[in-house]
């Protein structure tokens, strides 16, 4: 099964970048499988993620009631889709899929979606927030423990 | 994880994020209307202190949307900053980037805002009007021909940028390869497939649009029609140019009101601030700010397609040339003030780009190893300009001897608009809210003005899901929030 993990998110933007990050630290553990990163949105999306079986996105969120450093894993269901776009920058990501998928792209049944509860996304930094940026690590060990089972028994081989 | 449950309530955007408040007087009649857009903070902060050859690769993580426009602005920026100018086959190999780049982004907003109001219908429901009702009604061929050109184009885009998303390739005198031979080819066979589209896409404006007398009416009517003046670049015989020209502003007439270099901006371009919005209202300096009205009186200007028209004496391509000539002699004489008409414009506009990219990879210059003139002089300032999809992009920066910056000032395109997106809010408001009694026409009204400008909103963020929802909050006279619609 060919598998991409694909961190979303602004590097330049707080903690809008955190995906990035972890996306970045699973890359030198997850040796044989294929880990982008992307400060992208729209369609742009579709492009990079065609072609792989499965696909887990790494991306930032910001709820009601949640605390930075938090995360969830979600399925993309539980984001709420339309297909209704009042302009070409304002798509969401379960929207982007389900249109590529209808418009013919040959894109991953198996998704997965970690999203990570942030502080700040609102001024330019390429740091992240003191509780987010404590969050990376763990957070990065609990993805491969959840979805990379097999990698972490290798690496408690070694 | 897994077993407990969690229950999120994502906050869809940032505060402010493309929400529109009307505010009703006494009577329950429309006072004012206001749209507004988050502000992100700290950018000028942020560029303090780099080097100023990486804004160029710094700025397109502004927008995921429209990096290209601003790598390339920002490159320009540089020359400027410089004082060198690019090679010949450099400034080659940067049009054809960028007019691939807007021929692709003009394509897509063509396919996905603008096809689905017409070729859909106006009345349909709005579930229906996507890209997906497109697809319902023109067939299954068209979505595959929209996958495939956005891919050619990209690829294109990749060659030369070394990379899609944020491209690296602009340095201050030029850019940092040429094309070899094998690119070039493959940029001719995309150059084909392009222009064969942007006819093709023409075509079916024309067959769905035009042959209906009734969507003629309704471009050429009266909807958001706002009598401004235009601002937009033009090259040395007045006509429309993305890359590079004078910037060249006409009255509500049509009549050049001034044409001038981008270093000269701070001369002509104000902007106002409101107490209510994050967002400034650039306008014409020399006229001054006369509020969110109409008229040659006063200073609020458009730009994006439809303005690039009105403010140019036509297209360099014979094609596009054209499509420009029928769409002033059928909507009525230029310029054209109908909001509605950026659509069309933004066709012909796409025609344009794809003409220029064939031209452009069939120049043997293109893998002319001679791509940058080394800078020789000690940076100070500089001020570059290209039009974006949204309209006139400037980035000014200033910067010590060493070339590290000091101080950093963008005008995005869309801001300009953001006048004449109020205005055009307030119309439709004013039409269909009377006496307290609001219509539920007035959502599918300010979608239409929202989609005609395709305001790129903060999209520097993309936190789940993404998604921007279009909300309206309706006030009483006393400030308290009545009635709330929502997309």
């Amino acid at each position: 099964m060919k598998t991409l993990v694909f961190g979303l998110g602004n590097p330049i933007l707080s903690d809008d970048g955190v995906g990035m990050r972890i996306a970045q630290k699973l890359r030198n553990r997850l040796h044989s499988v294929d880990v982008k990163e992307g400060a992208i949105a729209g369609l742009s999306i579709l492009d990079e993620i065609q072609g792989y079986d499965r696909l887990i996105i790494i991306d930032s969120i910001k709820s009601e009631k949640g605390r930075p450093g938090q995360f969830y894993k979600l399925k993309l269901e539980e984001l709420n889709t339309t297909t209704h776009l009042t302009s070409t920058h304002g798509m969401g990501l379960a929207t982007t899929i389900e249109l590529g998928k209808q418009m013919g792209y040959k894109l991953p049944g198996d998704i997965e979606i970690y999203a990570i509860e942030i502080e700040n996304n609102t001024v330019f930094s390429e740091d992240c927030t003191a509780r987010v940026k404590e969050s990376i690590p763990g957070i990065v060990d609990k993805i491969i423990a959840e979805s990379f089972r097999d990698f972490q028994k290798q690496e408690e081989r070694k | 994880m897994g077993k407990k449950r969690i229950t999120i309530d994502p906050i869809t955007r940032l505060e402010g994020h493309g929400k529109i408040e009307i505010f009703l007087d006494d009577n329950g009649d429309v006072d004012n209307a206001y749209f507004q857009v988050p502000e992100l903070r700290g950018f000028e902060k942020f560029c303090e202190g780099r080097p100023a050859e990486e804004m160029p690769r710094i700025t397109p993580k502004i927008c995921g949307v429209c990096p290209t426009a601003h790598h390339m602005a920002s490159t320009k920026t540089l020359d400027d900053l410089y004082k060198v100018e690019p090679t010949s086959p450099a400034r080659k190999i940067r049009e054809l980037m960028y007019n691939s780049f807007m021929f692709e982004d003009h394509i897509l907003h063509f396919f996905f805002l603008g096809a689905p109001e017409f070729v859909v219908g106006l009345d349909a429901p709005p579930a229906e009007r996507n890209i997906l009702g497109v697809i319902g009604k023109v067939g299954l061929e068209i979505g595959k021909k929209v996958i495939e050109a956005r891919k050619r184009t990209r690829n294109l885009i990749t060659m030369i940028g070394g990379r899609v998303i944020h491209p690296v390739c602009g340095l201050p005198g030029g850019v940092s390869k040429p094309l070899t031979e094998e690119n070039r080819e493959e940029a001719k066979a995309a150059a084909d497939y392009v222009l064969e589209f942007a006819k093709f896409a023409l075509k079916l404006f024309d067959d769905i649009v035009l042959k209906n007398n009734e969507y003629v009416d309704i471009i050429a009517g009266d909807i958001y029609k706002h009598s401004t003046y235009y601002m937009g670049l033009v090259d040395e015989n007045n006509k429309v140019n993305f890359y590079d020209g004078d910037i060249r502003v006409v009255d509500p007439e049509g009549v050049e009101f001034v044409k001038f270099k981008a270093q000269d901006y701070m001369n002509h371009i104000s902007e106002h601030v409101e107490p209510w919005s994050y967002i400034t209202f650039p306008y014409l300096k020399n006229i001054g700010w006369k509020g969110f009205v109409d008229g040659k009186d006063s200073g609020v200007y458009r730009v994006a397609p439809l303005a690039r028209l009105n403010v140019s004496d036509g297209m360099a391509t014979p094609l596009a040339q054209e499509h420009y000539e029928k769409m002033y002699s059928v909507l009525g004489g230029k310029p054209l003030h109908n909001t509605l008409a950026f659509h069309w414009a933004r066709l012909i506009e796409a025609l344009y780009a794809a003409e220029r990219v064939v031209e452009l990879a069939n120049d043997p210059e293109l893998t002319d190893p001679n791509v940058r003139n080394l800078p020789t002089e000690v940076p100070t300032e500089g001020i570059g300009v290209v039009e974006a999809p949204r309209g006139t992009l400037f980035h000014h920066y200033k910067t010590d001897e060493r070339g590290v910056i000091t101080e950093a000032n963008l005008i995005v395109a869309t801001v300009n608009n953001a006048a004449a997106i109020c205005m055009s809010v307030e119309k439709a408001a004013r039409g269909l809210i009377k006496r307290g009694n609001v219509s539920e026409k007035l959502l599918n009204m300010v979608e239409m003005a929202f989609r005609a400008y395709d305001p790129c909103l903060a999209c520097a963020t993309h936190s789940l899901p993404g998604q921007m929802p279009l909300e309206v909050n309706i006030h009483n006279s006393g400030g308290e929030v009545i009635k709330t619609l929502r997309r």
